[in-house]
């Protein structure tokens, strides 16, 4: 269930927030959406992929934080704040309502022991607050533009899919369906004209930052093994 | 000399004249850049016949081949799915009496015949849930994909009802924007021939004379270039097929949300038998009848049973049917596709695949010249003869397995006088061996394969004699197909959204290329 209510500093005056990372909380996703402009940032960790709404059908781009459903291997750095924590879980329960900003009432993240005020006394935004009107202003022309980065790919025919085949140290495998990506090979065949506008959009940069990050699934195998071992010490 | 050919003039619109273009024009884009064109004449006066509503699984394929994007077709035809044919009444006439021929082909159809092993077994569920899950999905009014399924790409097998007006403008504007098929609006005044007895050209009264290497005659019943100009005569099966008129009539949804059946249901009645075809926004309905056996006035009066107290106010409208086909479909340099080349009552929905069929024919065997057409023309008359025949066969045997003695229009039907040999011989056949593989079933398009000779013969409570010994080999993959089955079914039910939703869904979100 969700409840989402236009933020205001009357109604929501005392209302907290839990800000960390935490499984409970909705950290708990092996895929999530992902923006255009934080691809550099996302493609330094994380495999990237394109998939598809299953309400829609529409592709959207997203990152890949675990193998098994609502599993995320990088919650410890997340919490630490080592690697970068995808705009769509740094939200939390906040969403754009045309021009406002609204929240969901139901979210585990509202509740009185939050960590993180929304307001000061005064009625003035918190600094939390104010870090989420900002993300906020990033994620939401950023959807738009990563919609249109997704056509062109879609136009030019670059998508295709990926059947990811991962085994791991316990003799388990996974056959992960679902997944696309930009294919090298139809990227390799555009013309001349074709890449300068790739080029000049900057999608052309997209493009590799994509195709590269399929190779931080090894670290996802990686980290998922060692979850193994922990739980079997004689293996 | 050889005349080459170069020009294709296609007379007449509607389904026939656009799809035959449509499929013509794909297939030699390569040429049409250069000295290869597809013209289609069309009357600006002379209105459409909009055959059939109901399609087969091959319209996918030969609209993906054309360019069209899948989810237009959902926009601008008013289309819905189709995942087979529920006949209700056929058997004994009994209220519960009905049975479903799926598109889906039963499971692992290529390996093993699953019937000996079915009838072995008891035939305690029908033969139709036995072997492929497609009857539980019509039964739910699931949908046979997913939004996030690829256009074109199936999950269960299908095709569509659609609005078959609307389809011909739709693939008009297609062919005319995308494939470069050239259109003229004229009324042909006059056929002109040469000396030979080829068609040189025909004479319109707005756009002049308007000459082709090989013509195309979509000109519908009445056959303006094969029929009229080249004398070749109309064969009728009435004979064998008994229906020769039907009332339509267009009914509309209670509410708009309505669920939608993604199967077309057939209702044997006193004389015929009604159509019932869901479309997302109205339902197509029609009573096809003998007006030997029943009165229009009587014809009238069962419709409107059919439909309820409701939709009396609604006026139907009468089409004759002229059951049938000509003597031959390729004369000269001319070639008959459509309704120009005959009709049959639309119980198995065979109007626009021969359609598509015939135009796949002339694209992929399109003559070099004229000097080698007839060859190509003897070869496309035996094939489309064999289809015809087929398809005559393959309706009546929805007739001749009837067990219904309440009418003449029943009792009349079975009479061996009125079935072809060869039927008579297949299912004297089938009486020891069940259709499959390597009996009558040989030719590469097969308009009708074994399966759908199996879902009707076992539907309808046909029963094949079955040496258990026979099945020795075979049965444990039988089983294990059985129960893969089972499992499928259970997958699919709980995988597939409701019909009218995905509907909703592809006008507003469309499809995805991949």
């Amino acid at each position: 269930m969700t409840n989402i209510v236009v933020l205001n500093s009357h109604t929501h005056l005392k209302l907290r927030v839990h800000a960390r990372p935490s499984a409970s909380w909705g950290d708990d996703q092996r895929f999530v959406a992902v923006v255009v402009g934080e691809l550099p940032a996302v493609a330094m960790h994380y495999p990237i992929f394109f998939s598809k709404e299953a309400d829609t059908g529409r592709f959207y781009c997203g990152a890949m934080l675990g193998i098994d459903p609502r599993e995320n291997l990088f919650l410890e750095e997340h919490r630490e704040r080592r690697l970068y924590r995808p705009l769509n879980l740094q939200r939390g329960p906040f969403y754009s309502s045309g021009p406002d900003l609204a929240i969901d009432m139901e979210h585990p993240r509202v509740a009185n022991s939050g960590d993180q005020a929304l307001f000061e006394g005064s009625g003035e935004p918190s600094v939390y607050l104010k870090s989420i009107i900002g993300l906020m202003n990033d994620l939401k022309p950023g959807l738009e533009r990563t919609r249109q980065f997704i056509d062109t790919l879609l136009e030019l025919k670059l998508i295709e899919p990926l059947s990811v085949n991962l085994t791991f140290d316990d003799g388990s495998r996974r056959e992960i369906d679902g997944l696309y990506t930009v294919s090298p090979g139809a990227v390799g065949a555009l013309s001349d004209t074709q890449v300068v506008d790739l080029f000049r959009r900057g999608y052309l940069q997209l493009i590799y930052l994509q195709t590269a990050s399929l190779a931080h699934l090894t670290e996802l195998t990686r980290r998922k093994n060692l979850g193994f071992l922990r739980a079997d010490p004689e293996l | 000399m050889t005349q080459r050919i170069r020009s294709v003039v296609i007379v007449g619109g509607g389904t026939a004249g656009w799809l035959t273009a449509g499929i013509i024009a794909a297939r030699h884009q390569g040429r049409m850049k250069s000295d290869f064109s597809v013209t289609l004449v069309e009357s600006p006066t002379v209105p459409i016949i909009g055959v059939g509503e109901g399609t087969w699984p091959t319209l996918r394929s030969s609209l993906q081949k054309m360019g069209v994007l899948e989810a237009d077709l959902f926009r601008h035809c008013n289309a819905a799915f189709k995942q087979g044919a529920q006949f209700a009444r056929w058997t004994s006439g009994a209220e519960d009496d009905a049975y479903y021929h799926p598109l889906m082909l039963p499971q692992g159809f290529t390996q093993v015949n699953l019937v000996p092993h079915w009838l072995a077994n008891g035939a305690s569920r029908t033969f139709c849930d036995t072997v492929t899950p497609q009857g539980h999905l019509c039964d739910e009014g699931l949908a046979p994909k997913m939004i996030t399924t690829p256009e074109y790409h199936a999950v269960a097998n299908y095709s569509y009802h659609l609005d078959a007006g609307k389809f011909a403008g739709f693939l008009q504007r297609h062919c005319t924007e995308k494939l470069q098929v050239r259109h003229v609006l004229a009324d042909v005044e006059e056929v002109l021939q040469t000396e030979q007895g080829d068609i040189k050209s025909v004479r319109t009264r707005q756009a002049g004379e308007i000459g082709g290497d090989l013509f195309v005659d979509c000109t519908g019943f009445s056959s303006l270039l094969l029929g009229k100009s080249l004398g070749v005569p109309f064969n009728s099966c009435g004979d064998v097929l008994f229906c020769d008129a039907a009332l339509a009539l267009q009914v509309p949804y209670d509410r708009e949300d309505a669920p939608l059946p993604s199967h077309t249901i057939s209702t044997a009645q006193d004389a015929g038998w009604i159509w019932d075809i869901g479309l997302p926004h109205r339902r197509g309905t029609g009573y096809v009848y003998s007006t030997r056996h029943t009165s229009d006035e009587q014809a009238h009066e069962t419709l409107m049973r059919y439909l309820g107290p409701a939709h009396r106010h609604l006026t139907a409208r009468k089409i004759a049917i002229r059951g049938g086909h000509r003597s031959t479909f390729w004369k000269k340099n001319c070639v008959a596709v459509g309704l120009a080349a005959g009709f049959l009552e639309p119980l198995e929905s065979s109007a626009i695949v021969l359609i598509e069929l015939s135009a796949k024919l002339i694209a992929e065997q399109m003559p070099a010249n004229r000097e080698i057409m007839d060859i190509v023309a003897r070869r496309f008359n035996d094939v489309t003869h064999y289809r015809w025949g087929r398809i005559i066969d393959f309706l009546k045997l929805h007739y001749v397995l009837t067990k219904r003695v309440d009418t003449a229009f029943w009792r009349d039907n079975v009479d061996p006088a009125t079935v072809p040999d060869r039927l008579q011989d297949l299912l004297r056949l089938w009486k020891y061996r069940s259709p499959w593989f390597f009996d009558e079933f040989d030719r590469l398009e097969e308009v009708f394969p074994a399966a759908s000779y199996q879902y009707v013969l076992y539907g309808m409570g046909f029963r094949t004699e079955v040496d258990a010994d026979d099945n020795v080999d075979t049965q444990a993959m039988a089983a294990r197909l059985v129960r893969d089955n089972i499992a499928l079914a259970t997958q699919m039910r709980a995988q597939l959204p409701k019909n009218r939703e995905l509907v909703n869904k592809i006008c507003e979100y469309g499809m995805q290329p991949i």
